[in-house]
């Protein structure tokens, strides 16, 4: 599937989902900050893109469970850590961690999660 | 008949409350599954019953307490009927015991019946029910669960623990069209409270206002109000069902 193919779908999954209008939903788009997710939105995004894709998603692979880094050594005075950074590259292998690394807020973490990094994941997930 | 076209599944559906919640759901058009643990008799005569007066019921043989269970016959039901449209956690025991003697098993039975139940169906159905955006969860709480009732710490703390649970569910699900409440009842006329009404029921009647203790319908007509459509903004709420046993009146 091609990744405009996948963005495609994506875009619909969140337009269901979230109930927003199509053009909000662009690549850079946040889910939090600019299509208004809550937490139990990113259950029924999972839900609805297993449906759409036809795939199993294990729980916590797209969306982490915990992204509180709550590790002394990973936040230091609001900002997140170097050994911070490589934790969420690991945790987050299709986010643009190296946007966020530039200004690294522990109170910008949400911003890591795009519309971008959910086609970035279903385009590993389907095509390897 | 106001739940034509619904779906509904029950827990401790063959006896008492859940009997008389059955019956009404399936009365109004609403097709019922409903989950026993043991009285096969019981939940057969209630099916056929139902079935005999043109209504569509169904009951499973499920011990509540174990999640693959119960995750097995939500799905059951919902690929079956296609959705599920209202869940009413009504299983429910007693193990009455002062807590100075009262085992662990005593304990653990009733946490697990009544309360860890109400984890395993709550999270077995939130799917469906999130994907068609509606959903009607009732829990079924006591008075006990705000009231102490000596011998009654374990059943108080599935109750108690039930009431809070709702109003965390709640939050969790209100912005998926799915309503989480629970009804407390005071004294009803089943087999639970049996043993107490044979030592007490004048005494009980007394402290009640309504002067007479409930029955199943009066659960089950409380219920059939927050399972039904018209109840939409109704959510995370407690609501006794007691003839103003909890009022504290003279």
């Amino acid at each position: 599937m091609s990744n405009d193919e996948i963005f495609e779908k994506v875009r619909k999954t969140l337009i269901d989902a979230l109930s927003v209008d199509d053009d909000e939903v662009t690549p850079e788009a946040t889910l939090i900050g600019d299509l208004g997710a809550e937490s139990i939105d990113f259950l029924d995004i999972s839900f609805r893109l297993e449906k759409e894709f036809a795939i199993k998603i294990p729980r916590g692979e797209l969306f982490p469970d915990n992204m509180s880094l709550a590790d002394k050594s990973l936040v230091k005075d609001g900002l997140v850590t170097p050994e911070g950074i490589t934790e969420l590259r690991t945790r987050l292998p299709h986010a643009n961690v190296d946007k966020f690394a530039a200004d690294p807020k522990m109170e910008h973490i949400s911003e890591l999660f795009t519309v971008q990094m959910i086609v970035n994941f279903m385009a590993h997930k389907l095509n390897g | 008949m106001k739940f034509e076209g619904r779906t509904a599944l029950v827990t401790g559906g063959s006896r008492g409350i859940g009997r008389g919640i059955v019956q009404a759901l399936a009365a109004q058009g609403a097709k019922v599954a409903f989950v026993y643990q043991s009285n096969s008799q019981a939940a057969e005569a209630l099916v056929a019953e139902l079935t005999q007066a043109g209504h569509t019921v169904v009951a499973h043989q499920v011990d509540v307490r174990n999640k693959e269970a119960v995750d097995a016959v939500v799905k059951t039901v919902t690929e079956a009927w296609g959705k599920l449209d209202v869940l009413v956690n009504n299983a429910g025991v007693i193990r009455d015991a002062l807590l100075a003697t009262m085992t662990p098993e005593q304990w653990r039975d009733v946490i697990d019946t009544n309360l860890t139940s109400v984890y395993n169906f709550c999270q077995a159905v939130t799917r469906p029910m999130m994907s068609a955006r509606y959903g009607r969860i009732i829990n079924m709480s006591s008075v006990a669960g705000e009231f102490g009732n000596k011998g009654q710490a374990n059943y108080a703390a599935s109750k108690g623990g039930i009431n809070g649970f709702t109003r965390c569910l709640a939050t969790e699900l209100a912005s998926r069209g799915i309503t989480v409440n629970a009804v407390a009842p005071g004294f009803i006329e089943t087999d639970m409270t049996e043993a107490v009404r044979n030592v007490a029921e004048a005494e009980i009647k007394k402290n009640i206002p309504a002067k007479r203790l409930g029955k199943p319908e009066d659960i089950a007509n409380a219920v059939l109000f927050l399972a039904s459509q018209e109840s939409s903004y109704i959510t995370g709420q407690v609501l006794s069902v007691d003839g103003g046993l909890t009022l504290g009146g003279f």
